[in-house]
């Protein structure tokens, strides 16, 4: 009979304006694999950062392996074993392989580092994960995955008993998902409890025994995962049905709107030609790395091209930076929405009107207070994001919402195409759904839309079209009809080149 | 690619600012030589020896100015603690006061200015620049209010072997101020690159956040860096107080850029993170011999200033074009492309 060794009960959390965690209760028994479930802002992350010491608890009690924890520390959930592995990267760039996984906890001879040792441990640690790294290689040399694999191999290597995951798969390639998997199944065999939490529903069936499911800052139900359950699941998150996953609006193709002819910019965009039309949606799929996003950016204006002609309803316009293609129509939602999309500290007004300044203003460069909320209004409706009032820090609403912001400040100025970059990373079920509706408004009122993703099920969902890139090029181009998930992959990995 | 050994060669040119310092190094070699062609009396072994003595005092703040922007900080209140130090020790000095116990109350008193930065911006998270420019202004107030704002009168003949020791005398033909900055920097580079909170200096340089959550202790390790600069910056105060045998209130005026300026020559990052201390002894050098061969050369010191400042702002700027771009977006969508192949 597994025996529980976290105990949470009745945890209590609450930040200035917000109670993150209202009464919540968590279990976690030893060799399971928990997945912790629920929609952005649920409280996942605050609980998993509690339990390991990063933020202090308001109220409650935590239990591990029996003994009830006052103060729960950093430094007390290590000597217990807790470890966490975070969402965000949190490696030192400068630092090698070796140096990070030792973080905190460098081993010494007297007052001089063995670094010898460490290198030794190091390799060992990474060898006995099946990855492939040298242990003296800086870190900010690595891929985003290889890094993520060293966060990996950190948290391993601290001998953790109860290993917390957020997010971890979301900058793996499949292999790296696999190996990662694979690693889980030994822990479990070895009695390590985990906490999972993900996103991505569909790779629960590989590895979660259970699920805990949180809502609005509560604890709502908790039960044996079965993937027929699946449905039921996602109501539990969300608190009402999804009826479709994938809103699809069928709408009738009319005039080509955007053409690129021959596109190139640098080694991750190469010949790059393709249409959008009126009433469609075309997605843009491939593997990290493809160049998608550097084609999104390369259109738009915000990198330099070498050649490349770009033609809109026919007319060829010249785009040589962003303020040209915003000029022309061209507007674009980047993929790290918080870092490129938003001034995150400035309110939801200053950045729906930081565009569109050029439209809001007077004679003698005046912003018009009044024309500015009114836009802001205007776009708060029609697009339902969710706020208190829009004074407040765009950073501070929720990913959904703050998606919404990013589109809405190119909406106010009737853009012509919009390219959506991971519209739905890091957003939750519900609001997946808010922004897939919005595209569809998009499509239907005539406005082209092209986006890219790495979430499959998402491009399969939503485009009419399906444009898929590898390696720099557009290697197939299907109607979403007639595609399937092995044929994206197929032209995913159809590399015209080997790399020396 | 990424799991094979590189060779020893390779490897000294990774990362940690070597390729810099060779560069430099070279640049450092040809300004010499070019300076000795203009005037051979350059190589003299009585100019040689001076030049040493005037670098020497360079290289102490910039090897504490180093520690600090490693740690991705900056220290402005380094020239005025270079001066309270002076006039502290110069006015104890005067008042009768045993040298070696006016060097021991002065080394206090700057400790107390490395702790008070190292509080500030680690405790308060005041931004660093603001932190050290208020300490800098309270250092220089403290160096004038010293001695009622008057430079000091003459040290006195007590006080030989002090100055001796700091600026005139000379062991097997190498002036004791060069001996000294030697010393400390075997002394602050070992510290750096060999033990623990070296290795936590850089961790929090690059990364703070996960220096955090890996258990090290921000505020110790930014207050010992603080505090490293802080007694460079005394030792150097009492080397002047040796050099002119009294205290000035205005020693140390704008030393804490030429303190950037030695370091990030050298290779070290205002960005944090990076560079190495044998990068700021060619910096220092570099900034020696330049000031040394204009000197030589009879420029006036308006010129000498803008060469210099100059100077400081083209290796910043160079600083942050390279660095910023080497762990930056660019490089990391190329190595995915690398990654690739495992699943090809």
């Amino acid at each position: 009979m597994q025996e529980d060794i976290v105990r949470m009960q009745k945890i209590v959390k609450t930040f200035p304006g917000v109670k993150a965690l209202d009464d919540v209760s968590f279990y976690l028994k030893s060799g399971e694999v928990m997945a912790l479930l629920g929609e952005n802002g649920a409280g996942k992350s605050t609980l998993v950062k509690i339990l390991s010491g990063v933020y202090p608890k308001d109220g409650g009690t935590i239990e591990v392996f029996g003994s009830e924890i006052r103060e729960m520390t950093t430094q007390k959930a290590r000597e217990l074993g807790i470890a966490i592995i975070h969402q965000e990267l949190n490696m030192c760039q400068h630092l090698t392989v070796a140096e990070n996984i030792f973080l905190g906890r460098e081993r010494t001879r007297g007052l001089v580092l063995s670094e010898k040792e460490m290198n030794k441990e190091a390799a060992g640690i990474l060898r006995r994960l099946n990855i492939d790294l040298d242990p003296e290689e800086p870190v900010g040399n690595l891929a985003v995955s290889k890094q993520q694999m060293v966060e990996i191999a950190k948290a391993l290597s601290m001998n953790a008993r109860i290993l917390i995951m957020d997010e971890p798969t979301s900058a793996l390639t499949s292999k790296e998902i696999n190996d990662l998997f694979t690693i889980i199944k030994k822990l479990k065999k070895e009695s390590c409890g985990i906490v999972y939490i993900s996103h991505r529903l569909e790779e629960l069936k590989h590895i979660i025994d259970r699920v805990t499911i949180m809502r609005d800052g509560r604890f709502i139900t908790s039960m044996n995962f079965d993937q027929k359950r699946m449905e039921e699941i996602i109501s539990h998150m969300v608190g009402r049905e999804i009826k479709q996953k994938f809103p699809r609006v069928s709408c009738r193709k009319g005039e080509r709107i955007l053409e690129i002819r021959n596109l190139n910019a640098g080694r991750m965009v190469r010949g790059i030609n393709l249409e959008l039309y009126e009433g469609e949606i075309v997605g843009i799929a491939g593997l990290m790395g493809a160049g998608r996003t550097e084609t999104t950016r390369a259109i738009f204006g915000a990198d330099p091209k070498e050649t490349g002609q770009i033609f809109l309803d026919g007319k060829e316009v010249t785009i040589h930076n962003v303020e040209d293609s915003i000029k022309a129509g061209i507007v674009l939602a980047p993929e790290d929405r918080k870092k490129d999309g938003l001034c995150t500290k400035l309110s939801i007004r200053d950045n729906i009107a930081l565009p569109n300044l050029d439209v809001l203003c007077g004679k003698l460069g005046i912003v018009s207070r009044k024309k500015e909320r009114k836009m802001t209004d205007e776009t708060v409706d029609s697009l339902k994001i969710k706020l208190a009032n829009a004074e407040v820090d765009a950073g501070s609403l929720s990913g959904g919402n703050q998606q919404k912001v990013v589109v809405g400040k190119w909406l106010a100025r009737n853009s012509r195409v919009v390219i959506f970059d991971e519209p739905t990373r890091g957003i939750d079920v519900a609001a997946k759904v808010e922004i897939y509706n919005l595209m569809n408004e998009l499509k239907k009122k005539g406005i082209g839309v092209l986006f890219v993703s790495s979430e499959m099920p998402e491009v399969l969902g939503i485009s009419d079209r399906i444009i898929i890139m590898c390696d720099g090029k557009i290697t197939g181009e299907m109607a979403a009809t007639e595609a399937t998930q092995d044929q994206i992959l197929k032209f995913a990995t159809q590399f015209d080149r080997k790399i020396s | 690619m990424n799991s094979k050994r590189q060779s020893w060669f390779k490897r000294l040119f990774a990362v940690r600012g070597m390729g810099q310092v060779v560069t430099v190094g070279v640049g450092l070699i040809v300004m010499c030589v070019v300076f000795g062609i203009i005037n051979p009396t350059f190589f003299s072994g009585k100019n040689v020896a001076n030049l040493l003595r005037q670098i020497a005092p360079i290289l102490l703040i910039g090897i504490g100015q180093s520690y600090v922007l490693i740690t991705g900080n900056i220290d402005l209140s380094i020239g005025s603690v270079v001066g309270m130090s002076c006039m502290i020790s110069a006015t104890m000095m005067t008042k009768g006061l045993n040298p070696w116990t006016a060097v021991l109350l002065t080394l206090m008193c700057c400790l107390i200015v490395g702790a008070v930065n190292g509080l500030l911006v680690a405790k308060c998270k005041l931004p660093p620049f603001i932190a050290t420019l208020g300490t800098m202004t309270i250092a220089r107030g403290v160096a004038q209010i010293v001695n009622n704002n008057y430079n000091t009168d003459a040290i006195g003949d007590g006080a030989k072997g002090f100055r001796d020791f700091f600026y005139y005398g000379k062991v097997a033909g190498v002036y004791n101020t060069v001996i000294i900055a030697i010393v400390l920097w075997l002394v602050f580079n070992f510290l750096l690159s060999k033990t623990r909170t070296g290795r936590h200096i850089y961790a929090i340089g690059s990364n703070i956040e996960a220096s955090k959550l890996s258990g090290v202790n921000i505020v110790a390790t930014t207050t010992k860096a603080y505090l490293v600069s802080s007694v460079s910056s005394c030792v150097v105060g009492l080397v002047i107080c040796a050099t002119s045998g009294m205290g000035t209130m205005d020693a140390g005026n704008a030393y804490e850029m030429y303190a950037v300026a030695a370091s990030v020559i050298g290779g070290v990052s205002t960005l944090g993170g990076q560079g190495i201390l044998i990068g700021t002894v060619i910096g220092a050098s570099i900034w020696g011999v330049l000031q040394n061969g204009l000197q030589f050369a009879g420029a006036p010191v308006a010129i000498r200033n803008i060469v210099i400042g100059a100077i400081v702002v083209i290796s910043v700027l160079i600083d942050v074009i390279v660095r910023s771009g080497k762990f930056g977006k660019k490089n990391k969508v190329e190595n995915q492309v690398l990654d690739q192949e495992a699943l090809s």
